[in-house]
């Protein structure tokens, strides 16, 4: 059984912290997954969060064992944590300085995350989205799922255990909150 | 109410209304009824904002969204309204302008998928789509990309509902389903002899709409599914196996396999297998839960692996075995005794796991289907005992070659035993032949020894009387010459002597007669 798997059996047995740590690993796994992705393909072609958060799966968790879609949500809620703080970290470094010499390859690699964002944006929707966290865990989890690991809505519904519709609601309300954050309006 | 309720409530209405609306629900709180207000603004700003992951494959092309409503494609098909959502995309009625005014269905194929590829597959499919005439198909009519870059078909619009549904609403006997059934292997059939396999088979694809009051089922989406490549492929089955769940229950195995893409129009055969089992039996062989449960590699082994239960078996363990008779219009215990035999054999020959075993054709399948309605016997049967024993040694090989090898020893010792036994039963034969024959030989060396006596005696007898007419003949001449001795004495001695005749030959006498001499 991989260690991936483990956790998971346990975060299914409703150990609290077994989620916490699930999140490194899938993290270090995407970076690496997601930076040879990178190196490998042709300047142009893109590259699917989905296809990405999938083969970290296919890689750390003993498919066989894995039966449940329960644990499956655990794995994706962690993938999709992962791959936000990676765009991010990518985002920021970007930002920061665009020639510090001496960073590693992967952060190379990583600048190149094709993004449908520009930086700016991207680092403002994660602090509107860590914001969001705070008041609304649900709704933020469920707007890390779809946007950073390209779950559909259906699959999203599925791994935070609520229904298609509410899914939607949520949707529709959490897209015009992070917009009017993002763009600087108060709620209050 | 919340500020998130009353929120969701105002999206929901037309912008008109929506002040109406926010009075009413807000009432006097005019702090709440601008935060409502400022989200409402940020809701229509925001527009497919985060609809579309960060990243993902191709150029940013637009989520099916309500704007789509009235779009023109190709200057000639103005889309109307969804009527239905797909694993591989929306499907819209659509009214064509131009040559012919008339309506249509349209498939937009989901965002992510390859625009490039799909359109290539299609055009190199378009001739044999083009070809395709049949009564219960549904043509496809065109193809394209939206102005967004999402690729689109253009299909016959049929008015009808998934033959599973047609069925259990007007409660069809399954004689008349499989009446129905019959029909779509014929379309099958027409669409494989122009060498289009379907892929992608299931209640779905298949309605039923009523023509001139007589329902007749139609086959959508003919090469749709190739053209835009729901293969499982590794690729498929690594970016969205969302996708493929769709249709898991109605895949073959050989479609199962991970990495081998080998597909053949008896893929197209094993599906209908299943649309008939499901149509039989309300459910197909391997359910949506079943499937669900397990994960998704274990999914596919169980569908390239697993025997499925036979229809009779399903119905007889289904839950709602009183309902599913009840929409075949008969009672339960008669659904499930109707199913065994023919039925059941013939659907489990069109799910054989090897594709060499079920129906070679469309058509094979149906024949059989009309064999059993007109009470012929039919082709499908159950499997042989050669093969069951085939089957059989192949599960237990440890033990059967155990078995096999006492046998064999058992068998030699018989053999062994029964021919010495031969061997023996034959030597004493010839000892019992040898004996007699020496027997024989005595006998006839004793018959030889008792002729060779008679003729010795024969022989003394003509002696002694050839000695005796010589002594006559010289006591007749002693006598005629010597007068002295009497001829009245001797001569009475002589009659006595021959008086006594062949008897004087006698055996006992030999002794006398030897005194005689």
């Amino acid at each position: 059984m991989t260690e991936v798997t483990r956790i998971l059996n346990a975060c299914e047995h409703g150990d609290p912290f077994a989620a916490e740590q699930l999140l490194p690993l899938v993290y270090d796994e995407l970076r690496k997954l997601a930076a040879q992705k990178l190196a490998q393909e042709k300047p142009g072609q893109t590259l699917e969060a989905t296809a990405l958060v999938h083969e970290a799966y296919l890689r750390l968790a003993d498919v066989e064992q894995e039966r449940h879609w329960d644990s499956r949500g655990h794995f994706f809620a962690a993938a999709a944590e992962a791959m936000k703080r990676i765009v991010v970290e990518a985002a920021r470094r970007k930002k920061r300085a665009k020639h510090g010499g001496g960073r590693e390859r992967i952060e190379v690699e990583l600048a190149n995350l094709p993004t449908r964002m520009p930086p700016d944006d991207l680092l403002s929707l994660a602090e509107a989205l860590d914001r969001l966290e705070q008041v609304e865990p649900i709704k933020a989890r469920l707007v890390t799922l779809r946007y950073f690991a390209g779950l559909t809505i259906e699959q999203a519904a599925a791994a935070l255990n609520i229904s298609r519709v509410t899914a939607h609601c949520y949707w529709t309300f959490a897209r015009a909150w992070l917009h009017q954050q993002m763009n600087g309006e108060k709620p209050e | 109410m919340a500020l998130e309720d009353i929120f969701l409530e105002a999206v929901e209405k037309a912008p008109a209304d929506r002040a109406a609306y926010l009075d009413g629900a807000c009432g006097s709180d005019a702090g709440l009824r601008a935060q409502i207000e400022a989200l409402l603004r940020s809701h229509e700003e925001a527009g497919s904002l985060l609809d579309q992951p960060l990243f993902q494959a191709g150029p940013t092309m637009a989520a099916p969204t309500s704007t789509e409503k009235h779009e023109l494609l190709a200057g000639r098909y103005k889309l109307l309204e969804e009527i239905g959502e797909g694993g591989m995309g929306t499907v819209w009625m659509a009214q064509q302008i131009e040559p012919v005014k008339r309506l249509v269905a349209v498939k937009l194929i989901k965002a992510g998928l390859d625009t490039k590829q799909v359109l290539a597959r299609f055009e190199a499919e378009r001739q044999a789509l083009a070809l395709m005439d049949h009564p219960n198909i549904a043509k496809v009519l065109d193809g394209g990309t939206t102005p967004s870059g999402r690729p689109y078909f253009v299909l016959d619009l049929v008015k009808g509902v998934p033959i599973t549904k047609y069925c259990d609403e007007h409660h069809l006997t399954p004689r008349q389903r499989l009446e129905l059934f019959v029909p779509i292997c014929h379309a099958v059939q027409h669409a494989h002899q122009k060498g289009i396999i379907h892929r992608d088979l299931k209640p779905s694809n298949v309605l039923v709409a009523l023509y001139d009051g007589k329902p007749v089922p139609k086959v959508i989406d003919f090469g749709v599914a190739k053209a835009a490549g729901q293969s499982l492929t590794d690729k498929t089955l690594v970016t969205g196996f969302g996708n493929i769940v769709g249709t898991l229950e109605y895949m073959s195995p050989e479609q199962a396999e991970v990495n081998q893409l080998d597909v053949d129009t008896r893929s197209d055969i094993y599906a209908l297998g299943v649309l008939l089992y499901e149509l039989l039996t309300g459910s197909p062989p391997f359910t949506r839960k079943e499937l669900e449960k397990a994960g998704m590699l274990e999914m596919l082994r169980v569908i390239r692996e697993q025997e499925p239960s036979k229809p009779s078996t399903r119905l007889s363990t289904a839950d709602g075995l009183p309902t599913l008779a009840a929409n075949r219009g008969t009672e339960p215990a008669k659904l499930t005794r109707l199913m065994r035999g023919e039925l059941d054999w013939i659907v489990m020959k069109a799910l054989e796991k090897d594709r060499t075993r079920r129906y070679e054709t469309a058509n094979g399948f149906a024949m059989d289907v009309q064999r059993y309605l007109a009470d012929e016997a039919v082709h499908a049967c159950p499997p042989s005992v050669s093969y069951q024993f085939r089957k059989f040694v192949r599960r237990n090989k440890g033990p059967v070659l155990a078995a096999s090898l006492a046998i064999l020893i058992l068998l030699a010792g018989i053999v062994g035993t029964t021919w010495g036994m031969f061997h023996a039963e034959a030597a004493r034969a010839d000892a019992a032949n040898e004996a007699e024959q020496k027997r024989q030989a005595l006998g006839q060396k004793e018959a030889a020894l008792e002729d060779a006596k008679d003729k010795l005696f024969q022989a003394l007898v003509n002696r002694a009387r050839r000695a005796q007419k010589r002594s006559c003949r010289a006591a007749i001449r002693s006598a005629e010459g010597d007068p002295g001795s009497g001829p009245d004495s001797y001569d009475l001695r002589i009659a006595n002597r021959s008086s006594r005749g062949p008897g004087f030959a006698g055996r006992g006498s030999r002794s006398r007669m030897g005194s005689l001499e």
